[in-house]
């Protein structure tokens, strides 16, 4: 066990605190726009406060570090990338500054105003399945780091997984958003203190000179050029930008963010530093990543790269990041950075939990209901319909995480989960928003060979990440030119800024 | 080599001082804006 008593007194009153102050949050929701969106009347501070905590978690510290293990410092280019882009977004109000004018509450729900309710129905499908697979894999390797920072027993990590989704659902179902957001806020400055107390004892403990002679003996050349690394190259990186371009615009979690500002420029303004915050969401934990493999990276050669050994046994590359700060931070020291990284795992789970139960609420169980003739349901009702979503969903995460492991880094299934919905829905979004011909034909035909080019590749043809995330774009966007191209024209839609809350 | 390394180094010096820099100023703001987003919630229920 490497935690002592004041690291448990740490971790636990975090704990407390945190649920405590989540379950204020049910006093606060009187509709369901209070429930998914906050009430729409987010600040630029909180705002950036909840947006970066929900997509800064304990798997982003570990599928960072280990892209950084495994690719050294040409790793980063993933990272800049992340942060550029969502800074040109906020800048350009690219997407999301229109999405805030419809007063939306799901990304979904703009294919019923451009395009159809049927088509609102398939997408909400296809973003609960592409986004409830991409957070399958979150509590088994959050589990994982915390078994092995606190020196827990790896057979108790169903047990942590547990208590960790439960505690995250006591609050997130009954406060929904509000709570989220209380939380969010702690959370961030909590896991901004760890970020940055990591960041300095791994640079400290491997040193920079040991760091940057690691990575170019290990690695050469490739450890810092992206475009002559073999993961990674020119095509990688275009496949980035456009995936972070989809993620930022139509990624449920982040738009329900973008939904719950104050206003468009609100909107833009908080996209826009979180910008800046993503820059070093990837680039530190990367840098643990590298330090890692400064430190333990002395055992047999896999892909080129030495497998971490650490007090004589060998790991995964991505079990070095915590492996390793297990064996640098003090006693009290541990217990703040675990603390953070609970806050982060909080932040992310809770955020995510909400957002694809939202989905399959409001795009999927909702409009089937209307399309078999019934009414529409009390704003009391539909918050209890995501109340139970909520718990379906949870049940899901905990049977996917237990059974499923993803091949090769956790960061590139990620990618390849989220492409599933999201190259249909940039897609479509940007056909919707920007060009009249687009039509539900083409709608439904880009939906469906995104999710097939994301799909089939991957889990069965075992395609590489960067093939089959450009075979899904190009699909989604031939499926648009055509089907628009040989579909009845629409007639123009209003785009109106929907009124129910 | 040595270009993409100061390339990185800087890049890692800026995302590092943003990342600090922003939690400084979101901790200390955001306060005001969670006092603000309360009462406003509150005027929403009071209406409803």
């Amino acid at each position: 066990m490497n935690f002592t008593a004041i690291d448990w007194a740490i971790v636990i009153v975090y704990l407390a605190a945190s649920v405590s102050v989540g379950l204020i949050g049910k006093r606060y929701v009187g509709k369901l726009s209070h429930y998914l969106v906050a009430g729409r009347e987010l600040g630029l501070y909180l705002g950036i406060a909840t947006l970066a905590a929900t997509e800064i978690g304990t798997i982003t510290f570990m599928y960072n570090a280990e892209l950084g293990y495994k690719y050294g410092f040409a790793a980063f280019a993933a990272a800049m990338i992340s942060g550029i882009v969502m800074i040109i977004v906020g800048r350009t109000g690219f997407v999301i500054s229109r999405f805030r004018e419809l007063k939306l509450m799901t990304v979904p729900e703009y294919f019923e105003i451009k395009y159809s309710r049927g088509l609102r129905i398939v997408t909400g499908f296809l973003v609960a399945l592409g986004g409830i697979l991409n957070m399958g894999v979150f509590l088994k390797i959050e589990g994982e780091f915390l078994t092995i920072v606190s020196g827990i027993d790896t057979r108790h990590i169903v047990v942590v997984m547990t208590i960790i989704l439960v505690l995250e659902l006591a609050y997130t179902v009954l406060g929904g958003m509000v709570s989220v957001v209380i939380t969010d806020f702690i959370q961030y400055v909590l896991l901004s203190v760890a970020t940055i107390l990591v960041s300095i004892y791994a640079v400290y403990h491997a040193g920079w000179g040991n760091i940057v002679n690691k990575v170019t003996t290990v690695m050469g050349e490739g450890g810092f050029n992206p475009i002559s690394n073999p993961k990674f190259g020119l095509i990688f990186l275009i496949w980035q930008v456009l995936l972070w371009f989809s993620v930022h615009t139509c990624w449920q979690t982040t738009a329900m963010r973008m939904f719950s500002t104050k206003s468009p420029e609100t909107s833009k303004r908080v996209m826009t530093w979180t910008g800046f915050i993503f820059l070093g969401r990837g680039v530190l934990p990367m840098l643990w990543g590298i330090a890692a493999l400064t430190l333990f990276g002395t055992g047999a050669l896999t892909g080129g790269i030495p497998a971490p050994v650490v007090n004589g046994h060998t790991l995964a590359p991505i079990d070095a990041m915590p492996a390793m700060l297990a064996n640098i931070l003090g006693p009290g020291i541990r217990g703040i950075v675990v603390a953070g990284m609970l806050a982060a795992t909080m932040s992310v789970n809770s955020s995510y939990l909400l957002g694809w139960s939202a989905v399959i609420s409001q795009d999927v169980i909702m409009p089937i209901r209307r399309a078999l003739g019934k009414g529409a349901l009390s704003s009391r009702s539909q918050i209890l319909v995501n109340r139970v979503a909520n718990l379906f969903v949870s049940l899901f995460l905990m049977f996917w995480g237990l059974y499923y492991t993803p091949p090769g880094a956790v960061y590139l299934y990620l990618n390849i989960t989220g492409t599933i919905f999201l190259a249909g829905a940039f897609v479509c979004v940007i056909g919707g928003l920007y060009w009249r011909r687009s039509n539900t034909l083409g709608g439904y035909l880009a939906m469906l060979a995104g999710a097939v080019g994301a799909i089939v590749p991957f889990f069965f043809l075992h395609w590489s990440e960067n093939v089959t995330g450009f075979t899904a774009f190009g699909l989604a966007a031939g499926g648009l030119i055509i089907g628009s191209l040989l579909g009845r024209k629409k007639p123009a839609v209003s785009q109106e800024p929907i009124t129910a809350d | 080599m040595n270009l993409w390394l100061y390339f990185w180094t800087i890049s890692l010096i800026v995302a590092g001082a943003s990342f600090a820099f922003i939690t400084v100023v979101v901790t200390w703001k955001g306060a005001h804006d969670l006092r603000e987003w309360f009462s406003s919630l509150n005027r929403q229920n009071k209406e409803k």
